[in-house]
């Protein structure tokens, strides 16, 4: 990668005897966006933190934009935008207060009303911050971490706990701040927001990184899947010409895994065609990044049996 | 910067009705009640009233509201903002140092009106309210460190208060010169006090090196004990 924003070599972070991140390695280049994924426990939040500079790591470099984000604090801090997993306000403040207190604090220059408004909090500026949702403070978490556009920005986990019309909000800032060339960082649970929004993904399992790429190449390692509802009188066997595993499933489903969906799922039409049937529910797809998520999962089952 | 913290900081307080209270109400309230039914001369109301500033003003509010805004995870936020960790803490200080000295010059005042003498070696009284301000503030940075909720700062800021006082009355009623006085926060306070006013300068020196020590250690606990988040 040439001139990577964000280059993370060897990272290991402990808190006390137990190492939550063991030996971490990723580069994130200018303007892309790059979904750090992983179950609860997997050591995300604490990467995502030795990499803001919020934490010392115990071992291995972090460089952000060239420096060293803990020693450097003072020179990556203005170029960067942070916004935590958790993460508060004082309550007795208003949102326009909290929004005019962050502006002074920060170098960079901001037009709060536009940035109140992309947000949705436009008709709660007068309010103070104890009286919003959930969503509205998750919101205004945003709004601050984005407010004067950073180089580098952020977001741990910035859905969590989201209705589904704010969520699309959030993807709609980011995916404004992309274009300007933003360069983000992403953690979060749900699949789909990786799939959607990020350009390259790690997984993380157990402090390290189980699998990693563009989201198409990683996609494209596991097999495909082909699904239809059990004709009457099927029997596994009648299906030889397939590549993939067919597994008839307890539910009254035939599921077809596959390194070669468009071969298998040609083979299954001609069957289907010769036999003068008709599949209903017949469902074919690349890997979900969910079956990704728990081959990881089971990769680790097997080795740690 | 350190102005936006601090402007802040000074609504949040004064938007607490129980800090506020704490922080303005109580000590000008206790001040005016012991000029009414103050028996014992005007040394020993100054040094009541300011070592009642140091207490409530700057030491308790110190430990309150720093633990209050560590609960609202606002100092997790701070930390993510570019000021530096250390222009966070004293940002947050300001406000509160601000108060107790507008508090001493009140209550100075006050007492200036009801008749009280102007101080003899007014230095003594800045170094006195200064160095006091500076320990209260240390101890209370420390003193949050091992406070897990607002409500439970009553207790653990008790044996400080409690000592602060103490050492107070202690050098308000011993005359001769014991050094044991000198090293109870408060001790110093007022005997620099008394001095200010004419009394004794033989401890000056002793009570100025206490003041700086109990600085010193205050600061020391401050940076082994302040904590940015609630333990999880």
């Amino acid at each position: 990668m040439t001139n990577p924003v964000i280059q993370v070599e060897g990272l290991r972070c402990s808190y006390g005897d137990f190492e939550a991140v063991r030996g971490v390695d990723f580069e994130v280049a200018q303007g892309e966006l790059f979904g750090l994924l992983g179950t609860n426990g997997a050591g995300k939040t604490t990467t995502m933190e030795a990499v803001e500079g919020l934490r010392k790591a115990t071992q291995g470099t972090v460089r952000v934009l060239g420096s060293d984000p803990l020693t450097d604090r003072g020179v990556v801090r203005p170029r960067i935008g942070i916004m935590l997993q958790d993460s508060g306000f004082p309550g007795d403040l208003t949102v326009a207060e909290m929004v005019a207190f962050w502006q002074a604090t920060s170098s960079r220059a901001s037009d709060a009303a536009s940035a109140i408004e992309a947000l949705d909090l436009a008709h709660r500026r007068d309010v103070r911050i104890k009286q919003l949702s959930g969503g509205e403070r998750r919101r205004l978490d945003l709004l601050l971490a984005t407010l004067g556009k950073p180089e580098v920005l952020f977001l741990d986990e910035p859905t969590t706990g989201l209705d589904p019309e704010s969520r699309l909000r959030v993807w709609e800032v980011v995916r404004g701040l992309l274009a300007e060339g933003t360069t983000v960082v992403l953690t979060t649970h749900y699949l789909e927001e990786a799939e959607s929004l990020a350009e390259r993904i790690a997984i993380m399992h157990a402090g390290r990184i189980a699998v990693s790429g563009r989201v198409s190449d990683v996609l494209a390692r596991q097999p495909a899947r082909i699904g239809f509802d059990v004709p009457a009188g099927f029997d596994v066997g009648v299906l030889p010409m397939l590549r993939g595993d067919v597994v008839h499933e307890p539910s009254g489903r035939v599921e077809v895994r596959t390194g070669e969906l468009q071969r298998d799922l040609g083979e299954l039409l001609d069957w289907a065609r010769g036999d003068g049937r008709v599949l209903t529910g017949l469902r074919a797809n690349h890997a979900s990044l969910e079956d990704v998520f728990h081959a990881v999962r089971a990769d680790e089952k097997v080795m740690s049996r | 910067m350190i102005l936006a913290l601090s402007r802040t900081e000074l609504t949040l307080l004064l938007r607490n009705k129980t800090a506020a209270s704490l922080a303005l109400a109580m000590p000008l309230l206790i001040g005016a009640l012991l000029m009414v039914n103050g028996p014992s001369g005007w040394t020993f109301i100054i040094v009541l009233q300011l070592v009642m500033m140091l207490g409530f003003t700057v030491y308790m509010t110190v430990t309150t509201s720093l633990v209050s805004r560590r609960q609202d995870l606002y100092l997790k936020r701070l930390r993510t903002g570019e000021a530096s960790d250390q222009v966070v803490v004293a940002g947050l200080l300001v406000p509160t140092v601000v108060l107790g000295l507008v508090q001493a010059v009140v209550l100075m005042g006050m007492s200036k009106i009801a008749g009280a003498p102007l101080p003899e070696r007014p230095l003594l009284l800045a170094l006195a309210v200064v160095g006091g301000t500076a320990m209260c503030c240390a101890v209370g940075v420390a003193t949050s460190g091992i406070t897990s909720t607002p409500e439970l700062a009553q207790i653990t800021t008790a044996p400080f208060f409690f000592a602060l006082f103490g050492g107070a009355i202690w050098a308000l009623v011993t005359d001769t010169v014991d050094y044991r006085v000198l090293l109870v926060p408060g001790g110093q306070v007022a005997e620099l006090i008394k001095a200010a006013w004419g009394g004794p300068t033989d401890n000056v020196g002793m009570a100025l090196a206490a003041l700086v020590a109990w600085v010193a250690i205050g600061s020391g606990l401050a940076i082994r004990y302040f904590r940015w988040e609630p333990r999880s």
